[in-house]
């Protein structure tokens, strides 16, 4: 069969007339929203990527991991390829007087003025809020005897077993501190002299420094420890697999996590529309029955059950134990402290 | 002769465009990024990294971890070697399979493994509770121990590989004129298969050596806080603390010190023939 020069000339003519009348509304956009994946990024793509697709035609591409060197690659060499991206308390300030975040506009993500004030940022909303607490094995210790504090966590006699600690200055100094015996609402300016001398005690106690949060629940599971700090949503699902595991919220570090626009991300605007509908708070009710990082989603608090709202880690009884992490202290002390860490930790 | 000139420079350009591209050009940036800082030169970082205790001891320790690795692979491995050198072709086909066996199975198994084997409810502990030998759990994981299990076990069959071809390389007929002027068994393992194969053993040894100096994920996983290595150092002077000036010094030093061993090698063995080859070919 031979292709006549005339039927070639319509076909590329219908070719370029399909390409050039193409609309080019918000249907062609695709923007890259990069968190940390797993399990939690597939939960995220079912309740809010995919309606949000439905409702605007803007489709989302979801990468992972978080990482500040990442986002500080690509706003330097110009090629910014999220439009949008997870960032903790302390990264958002480090990036934020570094020059690599984009000025949100509210009255996109909140046009009637519903959030609080602490969750909008300049640079940065909050999209969670966790806690670092003590996980635990409820079948090491004896009956009925939990640890109760940080004070108990640095008890080996009461409490023998290895522990862990994740392998980080941020949230142990203060730990350690309350320890110590320092009240909560005086931790900050940290005293890092006093923090290093009570962790020196604890050291050879932790055979191993966790790096992610698949990790110290492996290490308690395992029962390569009987103690570790944990992440608050990591517990839940395998005490409910009936895994003999608890966490106290006391003495807890209460924790943001934020979203954030890369300068020079290629749709801030699509990425600000993402994010208002990541505000949603029938989505995020169910969102957070899977992942209990509630963050301050106006109106999400109501639709949820009270028994469950009560072990969130923002429920009035658990925030009254815990602390409030300060990322500002961190983001300008973070370099000196975590050299000292490292060689402190590393030789 | 100048066709012949032609054709090697073409088949050889992409091999070289590759490696120049690849390689040398980022290698050159990492170079770079240790001695300027984006606007002049400087000896900032050099200073805070040889300042610094901690990139000091990691590096010691890396050396020092490296050696003893490729000490224990070499203890282990030629011995293997020699073994497998006296069996019949068949036998030492197999034997060469379930060697290599290990060999295609991933780096980050093979260390998963070592977890369940060596941890405090692992079977090893487990075994040595059940005899009665130990009334505690005994710590085994994460300790400077299990990395060293860890990097030996993945190393050895690279070892065993090269101190076998070698030994294979020895005429046979020199240890038979060997034992007919009198030699012992010993004698002529010592005198004629021993010197005409320590050159492949040599080898192997360098290549662990090499290897070894850029172990990350087995120290990682199997470490604990004091096997931490230098690229598990340098690793984190990229992603954690930010510092790539410091990480840039640290791998160029790393570089210059497997260059000098490679160096010294060289300059040990260049005037004695039998490693004219590497041991490789002869």
């Amino acid at each position: 069969m031979t292709m006549t020069r005339r039927a070639f000339g319509i076909g590329t003519g219908a070719l370029a007339a399909a390409f050039a009348f193409k609309p080019s509304f918000a249907q062609d956009v695709t923007i890259v929203v990069n968190g940390s994946g797993g399990a939690l990024a597939t939960m995220i793509t079912k309740i809010f990527e995919e309606p949000f697709t439905r409702d605007t035609g803007i489709k989302v591409r979801a990468t992972a991991p978080v990482s500040l060197p990442k986002l500080k690659a690509m706003v330097e060499s110009g090629n910014v390829e999220w439009d949008l991206t997870e960032l903790n308390g302390d990264d958002v300030v480090t990036a934020t007087k570094a020059g690599w975040l984009a000025k949100i506009d509210y009255s996109i993500i909140d046009p009637d003025n519903k959030l609080p004030a602490i969750a909008k940022q300049p640079t940065a909303m909050v999209r969670a809020s966790y806690s670092t607490v003590i996980a635990f094995r409820t079948d090491k210790f004896g009956k009925g005897k939990t640890p109760q504090s940080w004070a108990d966590f640095w008890d080996v006699k009461a409490f023998p077993g290895p522990r862990s600690l994740e392998n980080s200055p941020k949230g142990n100094l203060e730990f350690a501190l309350l320890a110590d015996g320092v009240s909560p609402d005086k931790l900050y300016p940290l005293d890092i002299d006093r923090a290093f001398k009570k962790l020196d005690q604890l050291k050879p106690h932790i055979p191993v420094w966790w790096t992610n949060g698949a990790q110290h629940v492996q290490l308690l599971i395992d029962g390569e420890v009987s103690m570790t700090s944990c992440w608050n949503g990591r517990i839940t699902p395998l005490r409910n697999e009936g895994k003999p595991v608890d966490i106290t919220f006391k003495g807890g570090a209460l924790m943001l996590s934020f979203l954030a626009i890369p300068k020079g991300a290629k749709h801030p605007t699509e990425a600000m529309r993402f994010m208002k509908a990541r505000m949603d708070p029938a989505a995020s009710a169910e969102f957070v029955k899977l992942v209990p990082y509630p963050g301050f989603v106006p109106g999400m608090m109501e639709l949820l059950d009270p028994a469950f709202a009560a072990t969130l880690p923002t429920s009035p009884e658990n925030a009254a134990v815990q602390f409030e992490f300060n990322s500002a202290w961190w983001a300008e002390n973070l370099d000196a402290v975590t050299t000292r860490w490292n060689e402190w930790l590393l030789i | 002769m100048k066709l012949r000139w032609t054709k090697t420079t073409l088949l050889l350009a992409p091999a070289t465009v590759l490696a120049a591209l690849l390689f040398v050009y980022p290698v050159f940036g990492v170079l770079k990024l240790s001695v300027h800082d984006g606007t002049a030169f400087t000896t900032d970082a050099l200073r805070q990294v040889y300042n610094s205790q901690l990139s000091i001891i990691v590096l010691q320790r890396t050396f020092v971890t490296a050696a003893t690795v490729t000490g224990i692979c070499l203890v282990m491995g030629y011995p293997m070697a020699y073994f497998m050198a006296g069996l019949s072709p068949r036998k030492r086909v197999l034997a060469t399979y379930l060697i290599l066996l290990p060999f295609w199975i991933s780096i980050l198994v093979r260390t998963y493994t070592w977890i369940i084997l060596l941890g405090r409810e692992g079977i090893l502990n487990k075994a040595l509770a059940a005899l009665g030998l130990t009334a505690e759990p005994v710590q085994l994981l994460y300790t400077p121990m299990a990395v060293h299990i860890g990097m030996v076990q993945i190393l050895l069959p690279i070892v065993i590989l090269t101190c076998l071809t070698s030994i294979l390389d020895v005429e046979r007929d020199l240890v038979k004129a060997a034992r007919s002027l009198g030699a012992s068994p010993r004698q002529a393992f010592w005198k004629v298969v021993f010197p005409l194969s320590v050159s492949g053993a040599a080898t192997g040894g360098i290549i662990c050596f090499i290897l070894c100096l850029g172990f990350y994920v087995t120290p990682t996983l199997l470490g604990g806080r004091t096997s931490t290595l230098i690229a598990n150092l340098i690793d984190l002077q990229v992603h954690k603390t930010l510092k790539w000036d410091l990480a840039a010094v640290m791998a160029s030093t790393l570089l210059a010190a497997t260059f000098s061993c490679l160096l010294a090698y060289w300059a040990l063995t260049r005037k004695r023939s039998e490693f004219a080859t590497g041991g490789l070919a002869r």
